[in-house]
């Protein structure tokens, strides 16, 4: 099948090519989780302007194909006088489209938190903000992890879309492998090799952390030190426990 | 002044040194709705207070005003001399945030935190409220888990406990902040039996220790044989206040009304 087929050209673009395509889901991912919790707190809001401008954001971006964003940005604003780069245009779209995505999950994350849980804590005589960081934001991180975590894939895969606007990502490079060689079917099933190859392991890392956080394992140092210290201590006692049982 | 007035001034001074919660016509309206009717109610220090009364009757509402988790309509509160709540105007929060610390609370549900382990629960009030350090908080973590029973089930997270432990651990919790009283929401209503004798052996513990509790509860026998005195709710009113024989045998036919639904279940 790849019988003369030019690895040549395909594998000397390909760094780069990649290169492109994590930059773009790793910065457009990182924004898009900043605009997902400041969404989600926005339609918490009790001031009802911020309230529907934050809704009708989510449900605009969720209900517009990602490609029509693209193409808005990068297309359409110059003809208004807004004129981004590809890096700009494609990540903004990208930001967009899954920030809204976020949001809704994250603010399935908040909502899935007990309202006794901020009463318990209130009335414990804890800060309010303190309430927040300590009780409800590790809650509703461990509900919208898994949920957010598939989403970082699907932006991985959703960065194809760039070539639309010649992103320079994987799929813009195989574009340009079949314009030279002309062997579309080998280029693109070698591309779809290189999409599996990073998503497979991602989905799979995934889903182990959604087992992981299950099992109440610590997602900062903080508390895994604090774990660590409460073992020494149930250690420390046991061991006292047994002595003084001995002595007896 | 004769030398009566002043041993009667002397007499009451003590009394109000004594008294620790003192709520004068506290009132709470929901709505239109009026579920608090001018409620006064003086705790002294190491009193067991039972609060019964048939549902929406205003127990928990009150109970929950007292630590102002629900905010007062009318009247005022006044806790450990620190007064809270004057003429329906809620005090600053530092002065909530103090009145808090003073008053543990003890939820129907328990409401532990369900992402951190036992002695993570307990010790996260030293911690933040108290400002202890971090080894001094699991150390009187775990000494309050052993005092309710529960030090083996120290590392495991809430949902791997069962109810009456889970309650357990939200009395250390609330020791945890070393409250001059403690607040029980209906502490055994969503246990079994057999968990409810666990937990009840800890808050008669705790009385016979001369902790301060008010108890919202539809235990009588706790109510009678631990409570040092019972307050009857109906219709957002107290409608007695006294120890538990003479309240027993109180004419008041609202009061006889609901014992009577109470011994027919």
């Amino acid at each position: 099948m790849f019988d003369g087929f030019n690895w040549a050209y395909f594998f000397a673009g390909l760094p780069k090519a990649l290169g492109m395509t994590l930059a773009f889901t790793a910065v457009a991912f990182v924004c898009a989780i900043v605009v997902g919790v400041l969404i989600a707190l926005m339609r918490t809001a009790r001031i009802i302007p911020v309230k529907w401008f934050a809704a009708g954001y989510t449900e605009i971006f969720k209900n517009l194909p990602l490609i029509t964003a693209i193409y808005i940005i990068y297309f359409g604003l110059p003809s208004v006088g807004i004129k981004f780069n590809i890096f700009v245009a494609g990540t903004l779209a990208l930001v967009l489209f899954y920030g809204a995505y976020l949001s809704e999950i994250f603010r399935g994350g908040f909502l899935s938190v007990d309202k006794g849980q901020r009463e318990a804590a209130l009335a414990m005589g804890m800060r309010p903000l303190r309430v927040v960081t300590k009780i409800i934001l590790p809650q509703a991180i461990r509900v919208a992890l898994p949920g957010a975590g598939t989403m970082m894939v699907d932006a991985l895969k959703g960065t194809s879309l760039l070539v639309t606007i010649g992103g320079a990502e994987l799929m813009t490079h195989a574009a340009m492998v079949v314009s030279v060689t002309y062997r579309p079917f080998e280029t693109y099933m070698l591309i779809g090799l290189v999409y599996f190859a990073m998503c497979f392991p991602l989905s799979r890392l995934v889903g182990g952390l959604e087992g992981r956080i299950a099992s109440g394992i610590p997602l900062s140092p903080t508390r895994a030190r604090m774990l660590r210290q409460v073992d020494m201590l149930v250690l420390a006692r046991s061991g006292r426990l047994a002595t003084s049982g001995s002595e007896r | 002044m004769s030398v009566e007035a002043a041993v009667l001034a002397q007499d009451l001074d003590r009394m109000r040194e004594k008294e620790l919660i003192r709520v004068s016509g506290l009132t709470k309206s929901f709505d239109q709705t009026l579920v608090l009717r001018h409620i006064d109610l003086s705790v002294a220090e190491g009193e067991v207070v039972s609060i019964l009364g048939r549902s929406g009757g205003g127990k928990s509402t009150l109970l929950r005003c007292l630590n102002l988790l629900e905010t007062p309509s009318g009247g005022s509160i006044e806790v450990a001399g620190r007064r809270v709540l004057a003429d329906g105007v809620v005090a600053s929060g530092r002065e909530v945030h103090e009145l808090r610390k003073d008053l543990g609370m003890v939820f129907q549900s328990f409401h532990l935190f369900p992402h951190l382990t036992a002695v993570e629960n307990v010790a996260l009030g030293a911690i933040e409220v108290r400002g202890k350090s971090r080894a001094e908080a699991l150390d009187i973590a775990m000494d309050l888990l052993d005092k309710v029973g529960v030090a083996e089930k120290a590392r495991s997270l809430p949902r791997a406990l069962s109810g009456g432990q889970q309650q357990r651990v939200a009395i250390a919790r609330a020791l945890a902040l070393r409250p001059k009283a403690l607040l029980f929401d209906e502490p055994t209503s969503a246990l079994d039996p057999e968990s409810t004798i666990d937990v009840l052996r800890v808050m008669r513990e705790l009385s016979s220790e001369g902790m301060t509790m008010l108890v919202v509860t539809h235990e009588l026998a706790f109510a009678e044989n631990v409570g040092s005195r019972i307050i009857l709710m109906d219709g957002g009113e107290i409608i007695e206040d006294d120890a538990p024989a003479a309240v027993r045998q109180s004419s008041n036919p609202r009061t006889r009304s609901f014992f009577q639904s109470y011994a027919e279940g």
